[in-house]
């Protein structure tokens, strides 16, 4: 039975759909790892299934939630992206993991720029925060090349995390950000310089 | 708004229907009701809470079935939730049921869950039904046992701890029973 009504959004090498049964494997596994020590991880298989039906109840609950990030050809799954905003969260957060395999190639930074622009664009958001534990440096440094920046006068969600503050719309669409952004999302689809190898010393 | 594609049942005095947004505040009171909620799983907080009625929606969506929003006919209260509960970890479905506060004593549990049963094994084509209720919670135990189920095995359930299984009877032995629960159907 599929979750109704979410919209699909294709970029250069992904396509997010929502959230299916099919797909809850990988999560499963993913959050089963230390991977997810910094969201709320490692759960045990009860813990994940029930995270991974809120994912679903999330989107019909709110109109927004989670993407699952597949391969544009290969229809595998990368990991999530998107909106989460629960009811202890402050307030609406852009969200990603990528399953610990498929990291370091640019996936998080591809979705997410894609879904923050469908929440502006498409849902008319004036802004969001990526929440984000201290010690969790890949995303701090995601958030950062998102062009986010820590609000510490933000409200945070129980104290032990950072807030990230996304640009607005207007300031995303001004200046050389997005431009940015997608410089470095195209350079992660068509590197223009692939070593052959590393020097040894 | 309906949030799954759950149908819609009828009893005499109740609709079973799809969880909706109007039922996440009553919900979330039960659920944070650490006395009420203790045999059923209380949350620590509201976030908890939020969540447990977000996941019943997305188990809707994953099996097919879930928790039913009960409703009042006659006022549109919703009264509590009966469904069929099978996330990953459980020993099997189950028949579950919450009574919220102020609906409880008038056995519309009772009425829930031998529609929600007849549901389970005429539409869904379950072929046994379970309960798990947590030791010394005792209304849900009589509740039970006046549906015709009777306990089976203890054992440790992944959420609730110490578990005591009750089995209910099958689907020809459940059939023939009107929604209040007399036999009359067989005189």
């Amino acid at each position: 039975m599929p979750t109704q009504n979410i919209p699909t959004l294709e970029t250069r090498r992904l396509v997010l759909r929502g959230p299916e049964a099919a797909d809850y494997p990988n999560f499963k596994a993913t959050f089963s790892s230390y991977r997810s020590r910094f969201m709320g991880g490692p759960l045990n298989a009860y813990e994940a299934w029930m995270l991974y039906a809120a994912e679903i109840g999330h989107w019909n609950i709110r109109g927004y939630g989670m993407w699952m990030i597949h391969d544009k050809d290969t229809d595998e799954t990368y990991g999530m992206a998107g909106g989460w905003f629960p009811a202890a969260w402050p307030e609406r957060e852009l969200a990603w993991i990528i399953w610990p395999d498929k990291a370091g190639h640019g996936y998080a930074l591809e979705a997410t720029h894609a879904a923050r622009r469908y929440f502006y664009e498409d849902l008319g958001w004036d802004g969001a925060v990526s929440y984000i534990d201290p010690k969790n440096l890949d995303s701090i440094r995601l958030a950062e090349r998102l062009g986010a920046e820590k609000d510490h006068a933000a409200a945070t969600i129980d104290g032990n995390d950072a807030v990230y503050r996304h640009p607005s719309p207007d300031t995303l669409k001004s200046g050389q950000l997005s431009d940015g952004i997608e410089l470095e999302i195209n350079h992660y689809c068509d590197p223009l310089f692939k070593p052959k190898g590393f020097a040894i010393d | 708004m309906p949030l799954t594609n759950a149908p819609t049942l009828a009893t005499s005095r109740l609709i079973l229907r799809s969880p909706e947004a109007r039922d996440i505040e009553p919900m979330i009171a039960f659920l944070l009701d650490q006395d009420r909620a203790a045999g059923f799983g209380a949350a620590p907080n509201r976030g908890e809470a939020w969540r447990w009625f977000a996941l019943n929606v997305g188990h809707w969506h994953i099996h097919g079935y879930g928790y039913f929003a009960i409703e009042i006919k006659d006022t549109g209260d919703t009264a509590g939730i009966c469904g069929i509960w099978n996330p990953e970890g459980w020993p099997e479905p189950e028949i579950g049921w919450v009574v919220f506060d102020g609906f409880e004593g008038r056995g519309i549990a009772h009425e829930a869950a031998q529609r929600v049963r007849r549901y389970a094994y005429g539409d869904l084509g379950l072929t046994t039904l379970t309960s798990n209720i947590v030791p010394g919670n005792v209304r849900s135990i009589a509740l039970a046992e006046r549906l015709g189920a009777w306990f089976e095995r203890e054992y440790d359930n992944v959420h609730m701890g110490r578990d005591r299984l009750y089995r209910h009877p099958g689907p020809d032995m459940a059939d023939g029973r009107d929604d209040d629960g007399s036999v009359e159907a067989y005189a």
